[in-house]
């Protein structure tokens, strides 16, 4: 549990420091505690997405990170993406299968710029409707079938 | 679980010197992957990254059937990481935090630069081989030495030459078996 936090504590001053092109951690929503941050996310200048304003809320359990965080969409703008559910959810192999404890929030924030920036055409994955109707609320708990490495 | 941020200010360090800077990128090398704090007890994986064995223990263990750097994910194991030792750091720690061991490091014997070795008999050693049986059927052929001659020791397991030498073994051994093939057949 001390570990988490001590490294929760190093990552967030690290992104208060220097924060990557496009990326802001709401501090105020954050620093009440910090299990669970705010990061706003602007889309990337020349892709589809460019000027969009997005939220990104991150859940870390006791055993961050060694454990992935709950990463999914927030507020009133969900992207349009055939890898982002209507309901925030995401599908990207490094929130789950592939998550690795030396990537960090500010690799999580990356990776989701740089997987809206790949896209080419705006539209909802194919079982939008069915998967939020049927999902969990935590989308870990979600079996993932990561087959589209291009976006 | 609500604990404070003490947020400093973007340009708290602005004003530190040149070589508080240069310290700082110092020590910031030498952080572990996994916990972003300086290493301690530190291991490096053969792919080059540096961990607190603490840490890279734990997360071996989140995931013993599919155990990766969390850097590279190279192939990486218990056997397969070095410890190091700075000056001065192996006696001040409790062993008791030493919980769980780190693994020991490996020590190769240094590489022999005599005259070439194995052959002659002046230098040091007698060696005899004979064999039964008719070319390439020597099974029962055996070896000899004694005395040191002069070879240096087989390297230790887990090295780079041991692997070496049993890839090496491996495929004489492939071209022995494929050799007696084709006798057979030819």
């Amino acid at each position: 549990m001390a570990s988490m936090e001590k490294r929760l504590q190093k990552e967030l001053q690290a992104l208060l420091r220097d924060p990557p092109l496009g990326v802001t951690v709401d501090s105020d929503k954050t620093s009440r505690s910090l299990s669970e941050w705010t990061v706003d996310l602007e889309g990337a200048p020349g892709t589809l997405y460019q000027g969009e304003k997005f939220q990104l809320a991150f859940k870390f359990g006791p055993r961050y990170p060694f454990e992935s965080p709950q990463v999914i969409f927030t507020g009133s703008n969900i992207p349009v993406h055939p890898h982002v559910y209507s309901n925030g959810h995401i599908c990207l192999s490094i929130l789950t299968d592939d998550w690795s404890p030396a990537l960090s929030v500010q690799s999580v924030c990356l990776s989701i710029v740089s997987m809206l920036s790949s896209c080419k055409e705006k539209k909802r994955p194919p079982d939008n409707s069915i998967y939020v109707k049927t999902c969990s609320k935590n989308p870990k708990n979600t079996k993932w079938w990561y087959h589209d490495d291009t976006v | 679980m609500a604990s404070r941020v003490t947020s400093d200010s973007p340009n708290s360090d602005a004003s530190g010197s040149a070589s508080q800077d240069h310290e700082k990128e110092d020590s910031k090398n030498f952080e572990c992957n996994i916990c972003l704090d300086t290493a301690r007890d530190a291991v490096v994986s053969m792919c080059g990254h540096l961990f607190c064995w603490p840490c890279l223990h734990q997360w071996l263990e989140t995931r013993p059937t599919r155990q990766v750097c969390p850097v590279c994910k190279a192939g990486i194991s218990k056997d397969k990481v070095i410890p190091l030792y700075g000056r001065g750091s192996t006696d001040q720690q409790d062993p008791r935090e030493k919980l769980p061991p780190r693994p020991p490091g490996q020590r190769a014997e240094p590489e022999n630069t005599g005259p070439f070795p194995g052959f002659g008999f002046g230098d040091g050693g007698f060696q005899m081989s004979f064999g039964i049986g008719a070319f390439p059927f020597t099974f029962f052929a055996s070896t000899f030495n004694f005395g040191n001659d002069g070879r240096p020791a087989p390297p230790q397991a887990g090295s780079p030459q041991h692997a070496d030498e049993q890839f090496l073994s491996q495929v004489f051994l492939f071209m022995a078996v494929f050799f007696i093939i084709w006798l057979m057949l030819a």
